[in-house]
């Protein structure tokens, strides 16, 4: 495992930010570490970068603690925390000396441009950072978290502010990171799609608690769907349902719709038992079960 | 090792920095205006203020030289100077937690007592570089200027005669105890910039504590007389030591002497051990600090 995190809680006064937390990453993974604004990554992460004391818990990086051995875990880790600051008044290339230098190396020139091309960089690598766009000083952070080749990158939010074009590059840039250069890295996201589409495990909490840990391809299982199932008469359909073989499966009924848990291969002969029983059906929408979970948590949170 | 390498980094960010440049233009202004007004209206000036010793005595050489500018300028200037050596000290680690980079700085395998030491002492060459570009314009400049003859010093009741074979060391040891006196003002920066999440807080508060501390310092009241041997700024001013010379029997000069050396030893050591423990105080914050900007 490159990470190791066991009961992990932090408390800010009587406010408790992260409760009780256990998870792991292996190496060479790209691990989603998923929640709303406000869940308690933020607070994790800079936990696993010593940037913050746990009030309990342990955290281990390469088989050490970070609390007994944060210089040689941070040697081979490199992160982004929230957006990527930088020093305005110096040059791409600055910030990627004067960091590499904070990281004990002393880069050669061609070394630099090296690494400032990977994120594409090369060819504005003397502008001055004040005129980058969001998404170049995005890049730019992530240049300057790896610069020191580091085994693993911690990202935190490294999409946030960004335009679809620029989602797209990060998001790129972080697959390459683990299919080419074999590092393991942890990206943190408010959002399912993003970490679905580059992660191979994922965690996602609530409150500072564990709500789910495990593969993505597990976790966001195709087969086992949520479905919204739009009647002319809502509750009819529900009473319906509660009579039959689907009753077990029900949810939830709302105003627009009636909520049932099931395999996606059994839509059509969801849909031919209602249309059998008279019920007005004006369609049936399959959201992952996962998701539609994780969006319950968004919607209750914006309430 | 690190430290070395913490320090060239901080030096490197600390002249890069367009802001830290305000001071040094600051102090060419100042030191400036104070020469112009003196080249221009200074005789009369004089005169006016020795008008009652020319009655007794006869006053020849060059009153208004160099040596007398730099003395009337470092009177005005070193009380101001706190602010400027405040607005790079109170910034060092404040400053870069509201820009973020202070997060970024700590995620790299650097030790935060190193940082925090490596930070102080590239505040302190900025200090002391500061100082020095004072004395280029204020002693450097005036004595082009000015000329050098014997410096005449008034004080409320008496005047002193120092020759000029006997006044350089003299501002060299000034501004050796100046750079003491300003890296106190930075040590204290520099501890309440551990705090804070922006700089403004600690420059304001460094200079609020200055001017509250002055003020006890200024009454001549027994509940601060009782406190005031032990507040910093009733010994930055300590420089002012180095041109007061002893006399003999005879009541005449010495030369390369120093009235009160005592005393002027007592208010460095005590300036020092304010920075010792403001440094040390900053550490033990610094290292327990939780990382939230």
């Amino acid at each position: 495992m490159h990470i190791q995190v066991d009961h992990l809680t932090k408390n800010f006064g009587s406010f408790t930010s992260v409760d009780n937390l256990s998870f792991s990453v292996s190496e060479g993974e790209v691990y989603g570490f998923l929640g709303q604004n406000g869940a308690g990554k933020s607070t994790t992460i800079r936990m696993l970068l010593s940037l913050i004391k746990p009030t309990s818990g342990s955290i281990k990086i390469f088989g050490k603690s970070i609390t007994e051995d944060r210089e040689n875990i941070l040697q081979r880790t490199g992160a982004v925390v929230e957006k990527p600051d930088l020093y305005k008044y110096l040059s791409a290339f600055e910030n990627m000396k004067l960091f590499s230098q904070y990281s004990g190396l002393f880069l050669s020139k061609m070394e630099i441009m090296r690494q400032l091309a990977v994120v594409g960089l090369e060819s504005r690598a003397h502008d001055k950072v004040k005129v980058y766009s969001q998404g170049m000083k995005q890049r730019l952070g992530i240049a300057v978290a790896m610069v020191h080749n580091p085994d693993l990158i911690i990202l935190d939010e490294p999409t946030n502010g960004l335009d679809p074009q620029g989602i797209t590059d990060i998001r790129n840039l972080i697959l390459m990171l683990s299919r080419e250069k074999k590092k393991t890295v942890v990206v943190s996201s408010h959002l399912l799609s993003e970490v679905e589409q580059i992660a191979d495990s994922m965690l996602i909490i609530n409150r500072g608690k564990k709500i789910v840990e495990g593969k993505v391809s597990e976790l966001l299982n195709p087969g086992k769907v949520q479905l919204e199932i739009e009647t002319l008469d809502n509750s009819s359909a529900k009473e319906i349902l509660m009579a039959s073989f689907w009753s077990s499966s029900l949810v939830n009924t709302t105003k627009d719709c009636v909520l049932i848990d099931a395999e996606r291969s059994m839509i059509p002969e969801l849909s031919k038992y209602l249309v059998e029983q008279g019920v007005g059906l004006v369609g049936i929408k399959s959201v992952n079960s996962l998701e539609a979970y994780f969006l319950s948590l968004t919607s209750e949170h914006a309430v | 090792m690190q430290y070395s390498r913490i320090v060239n980094i901080e030096v490197y960010k600390i002249f890069r920095n367009p802001r830290t440049y305000i001071a040094f233009l600051v102090v060419a202004v100042v030191v400036g205006l104070i020469q112009l007004g003196f080249y221009t209206d200074g005789k009369t000036y004089l005169s006016f203020g020795l008008r009652s010793l020319s009655d007794t005595f006869d006053l020849k050489g060059k009153i208004l030289n160099g040596y007398l500018m730099a003395f009337i300028i470092l009177q005005v200037l070193l009380v101001n100077l706190p602010l400027l050596v405040s607005l790079v000290a109170g910034d060092m680690v404040s400053g870069e937690a509201s820009i973020g980079t202070l997060r970024l700085i700590l995620t790299k395998p650097v030790s935060r007592t190193v940082l925090l030491l490596g930070k102080f002492t590239a505040a302190s060459v900025y200090t002391f570089v500061l100082l020095l570009w004072m004395a280029l314009w204020s002693l450097g400049i005036s004595m082009l200027i000015f000329g050098v003859d014997d410096m005449l010093i008034l004080k409320s009741d008496m005047i002193t005669q120092i020759l000029s074979s006997d006044v350089m060391w003299r501002y060299v040891a000034a501004f050796g105890f100046a750079i003491i006196a300003m890296l106190t003002v930075a040590a204290l920066g520099f501890f309440l910039s551990v705090f804070a999440e922006n700089s403004l807080g600690p420059i304001m508060g460094s200079m609020s504590i200055i001017i509250v501390f002055t003020i006890m310092n200024t009454l001549d009241l027994p509940i601060f007389n009782r406190i005031n041997p032990f507040l910093f700024t009733s010994h930055m001013l300590g420089w002012k030591g180095f041109f007061d010379i002893k006399v003999d029997a005879n009541n005449e000069q010495i030369v390369g002497s120093i009235e009160n050396l005592p005393a002027v030893l007592t208010s460095a050591g005590i300036l020092i051990l304010h920075i010792i423990a403001l440094l040390w105080a900053s550490v033990i914050v610094f290292k327990r600090k939780d990382i939230l900007s």
